[in-house]
């Protein structure tokens, strides 16, 4: 009996100094797989960020689910303030409406956006396509196909919503990723795709319109769908911090002032150039009234296009 | 000529070289351990690569990728248990070579085959990126439908005894792809309305399940067999005269594998399963497919490591990663400040060439060192089984915990080993339950795109383009050929048993 009862102390003692570490630790939950774009900048952001906390961190990637398996890991950490998520748009502002989720835009406490960037309409740069009411036309003729990187993706609900406010014919195809979809483009087996500046540039498409309310440094002679003679829409990929509920206000603050000052280091900003990162901060009561505002405008695209009732 | 001197140089960097040698060394017993695989690996080394500079990081992650890739193959080998799945086809052959006492042939011609395929893809990527990108974009989803199709009928072969015993085994494995979200609409399936579920099951779990745990519980229930005792790990190369006689097959498998490595989305599991099909109907020696034929695993082991190369043919030259790996390669220049896409191979010359020589040197010094890592799996494996077999255990479940930090892997992979070990109890093939796992997912997901794209009618899917036509005449030959010679086998063998009968009551 001896030797089990000195284990069990032996096992008791670890725990004891596991959480008195912990203390000094942080969490950090990608919930995209190891080498992923996200992941990437995510892994880009920490050191700055931990240097500026004066914390050790740890990036953990917990991916699945579209992204909504971390997403409600940092969600059911209630008040531990050493836990916080790095955290893509679709998880937070689409999935909740999509899925039954253990968490919905309420279950967090909001730190920073960190990035954003704005969606574009693209064609292959093979098609004859110069502009969206050529477009329009060739769809009216014959139905169109647009692809996505997966079903409740922002690149679906994108065109989606264009294709609710246009006259323009086109169906959608999920693919399992950014990459099979840019492999059915190139082979022509879909027409249509939106996406972000660098899946522009790598790819060498053709942009029509960007999805923002103003037109792109770069892009200038790309339209805004609202030039278009459209409604103005907005779809942006973007990024953000986030905390479980019940941390301190203290907390709160630390971490969205060293997200600001990480967002202004020399070193992230060198590398969101390199990767085309478009940093873009929004402080905590604004972020979360941005995510709150996007939950909404998706929910009601889902809606429209039958995805939901 | 100059930019690819300067290549050469860069990649013959003591860093980059020292990186290749401790890259490949460490991917080779990655690889090996069963549950770590490939993305494993690469996981555990990308944090280290953010320090280097870009060709000494690519040197790295390329060795672990080749490494592991091939290493998997040892443990198929010398314990019925594929360290990675890419190598699951390896074990079919692999294993009964063991049981024979040929482990020293078997793993010499893992080792070559590993070689000859990756240095051979190496050789197509560098020659003809350009236009077999080219070409593997006209497969669209019915196309890859199709491809998908034909590497299916590889559970035929592979049910020894029974097919039915086999196709039995193959939906199993088809049905436990499909649980989680779906991949059309989203919505999620066969959850049971838990949302541990909802993120699917994944590969890895499985397999760690289906061959290493109920490969240790088989072991257990048989432990006081002598005949059971892992055998010592040997290496023998096969000699000049040998491999020119199997140069055909070879040959084959190394394109076979090259050209699925150039489709986005397949990987080095699916391009062995496909080889393997492929052997079985075209090896001059394939009456004894599956009984312990060198065949066998230059089928699987060639074309699992052409993948290796031929799967920065996508990434190089239109920016599309072709599997999990090359998107964490991806992942890792972006880092460095590379940009992968069409114009990487105009703006990178210098780097895209050095990235060459890296994979050439990587597969070279696969060569070197797999006498020292089988060496040291020799010595491993010396201990008491238990020990091996505690330790497989364990790998086991950090391999399926570590794919995607979920806890449920660990159930999954527990369930599937017990049911797994029930299975195999039955006689009942497990290999199909993998290929069924492997393939479920892009099988249901071509299809159901191909007939989103063509409104429903499943009929213009033969007619869709020249490239279906020629897959699906492929495969209406494959089945007729297979029933073909299964009614022939069958006459044969009930016109001899009279015979032998007649010669019995003699």
């Amino acid at each position: 009996m001896k030797p089990v009862r000195r284990s069990m102390i032996l096992l008791m003692l670890a725990g004891t100094s596991h959480t008195a570490f912990a203390q000094d630790t942080l969490d950090i939950i990608v919930p995209f797989a190891a080498g992923g774009a996200t992941d990437i900048v995510a892994r880009s952001f920490e050191p700055p960020f931990s240097d500026n906390l004066g914390v050790t961190s740890v990036v953990r990637n917990v991916a699945g689910a579209s992204a909504t398996e971390g997403t409600a890991e940092v969600a059911n950490s209630e008040g531990n303030p050493n836990i916080i998520g790095y955290e893509p748009a679709g998880a937070l502002s689409i999935q909740p409406s999509l899925k039954d989720l253990p968490y919905g835009p309420d279950s967090f406490t909001y730190i920073c956006r960190t990035t954003s960037n704005p969606m574009f309409l693209m064609v292959s740069q093979s098609s004859d396509i110069e502009n969206f009411d050529q477009l329009v036309a060739a769809s009216q003729e014959e139905p169109l196909l647009y692809g996505s990187s997966g079903p409740g993706t922002l690149p679906q609900l994108a065109v989606a919503a264009l294709v609710g406010e246009s006259d323009l014919e086109a169906s959608h195809i999920p693919y399992s990723g950014s990459g099979p979809a840019m492999n059915a483009l190139a082979g022509d087996e879909i027409q249509i795709m939106a996406d972000t500046e660098t899946i522009l540039a790598n790819y060498d498409l053709r942009p029509l319109a960007v999805f923002a309310d103003h037109r792109i440094e770069g892009y200038e002679d790309v339209p805004t769908i609202g030039e278009l003679g459209l409604p103005e829409m907005e779809f942006a990929v973007w990024q953000g911090l986030v905390a479980p509920k019940g941390i301190s206000q203290e907390r709160k603050t630390q971490y969205s002032d060293a997200c600001k000052a990480t967002l202004e280091s020399d070193r992230f900003k060198s590398f969101a150039e390199k990767a085309k990162a478009g940093i873009a901060y929004l402080g905590p009561e604004d972020f979360e009234a941005f995510v709150k505002q996007r939950y909404d405008a998706n929910k009601q695209v889902l809606r429209d296009v039958g995805l939901i009732e | 000529m100059d930019i690819i001197l300067a290549a050469v140089g860069d990649a013959f960097a003591w860093q980059a070289l020292l990186a290749i040698v401790v890259g490949t060394w460490a991917g080779i017993i990655i690889g090996g351990l069963p549950g770590l695989g490939s993305v494993v690996g690469l996981t555990v080394f990308l944090p280290f690569t953010f320090g280097m500079s870009t060709i000494t990081s690519m040197a790295l992650l390329i060795g672990v990728y080749c490494g592991s890739v091939y290493g998997g193959s040892i443990t198929a080998i010398l314990i019925n248990t594929p360290g990675t799945p890419q190598s699951a086809a390896t074990t079919f052959d692999g294993y009964p070579m063991t049981q024979e006492g040929r482990v020293d042939e078997a793993l010499g011609w893992a080792t070559f085959a590993s070689f000859f395929g990756g240095v051979l893809s190496c050789v197509i990527l560098i020659f003809c990126a350009p236009q077999l990108a080219k070409f593997a974009v006209n497969f669209g989803s019915i196309e890859v439908f199709a491809l998908i199709c034909l590497a299916m009928m590889c559970i035929v072969g592979v049910s020894k005894g029974s097919v039915m015993k086999g196709l039995v085994c193959g939906m199993i494995g088809f049905f436990l792809s499909m649980v989680g979200s779906d991949p059309i609409t989203g919505a999620d399936r066969f959850t049971f309305g838990s949302y541990a579920l909802s993120s699917g099951l994944t590969l890895i779990p499985v397999v760690v399940g289906a061959f290493a745990l109920s490969e240790v519980f088989v072991r257990f229930s048989s432990r006081d067999d002598p005949g059971a005792k892992i055998p010592e790990a040997k290496l023998r190369l096969p000699r000049l005269g040998e491999w020119f006689k199997r140069l055909i097959e070879l040959v084959r498998g190394s394109l076979i594998g090259s050209f699925i490595g150039a489709l986005p989305g397949t990987g080095a599991a699916a391009a062995a399963f496909i080889s393997y099909a492929s052997a079985q109907k075209l090896s001059p020696r394939r009456d004894r497919l599956g009984q312990g034929e060198p065949d066998g695993i230059i089928a699987s082991e060639s074309s699992n490591n052409a993948v290796t190369g031929s799967s920065f043919i996508p990434t190089l030259a239109l920016g599309i990663p072709g599997d999990v790996v090359t998107a964490m390669m991806m992942g890792a220049m972006v880092i460095h400040g590379i940009t992968p896409g069409v114009r990487l191979m105009v703006d990178q010359a210098q780097t895209v060439y050095s990235l060459f020589v890296v994979l050439i040197i990587v597969n070279v010094a696969m060569l070197i060192l797999s006498k020292p890592s089988i060496g040291l799996f020799r010595y491993l494996f010396r201990l008491h089984q238990g020990y091996v077999m505690a330790a497989i255990v364990i790998f086991s479940f950090i391999g399926a915990a570590t794919v995607r930090g979920n806890p449920l892997d660990l159930v999954v992979a527990a369930l599937t080993g017990i049911l797994a070990y029930a299975l195999r109890r039955a006689d009942y093939p497990l290999a199909p339950l993998v290929i069924g796992m492997v393939l479920g997912p892009e099988l249901e997901s071509s299809l159901r795109r191909g007939l989103l794209i063509k409104r429903g009618d499943f009929l213009e899917f033969f007619t869709h383009s020249g490239i279906s036509m020629t897959l699906f005449s492929l495969l209406a030959l494959f089945i007729i050929w297979t029933v073909w010679s299964g009614i022939a086998q069958r006459r044969q063998s009930s016109a001899n048993a009279p015979r032998a009968e007649s010669d019995a009551t003699k």
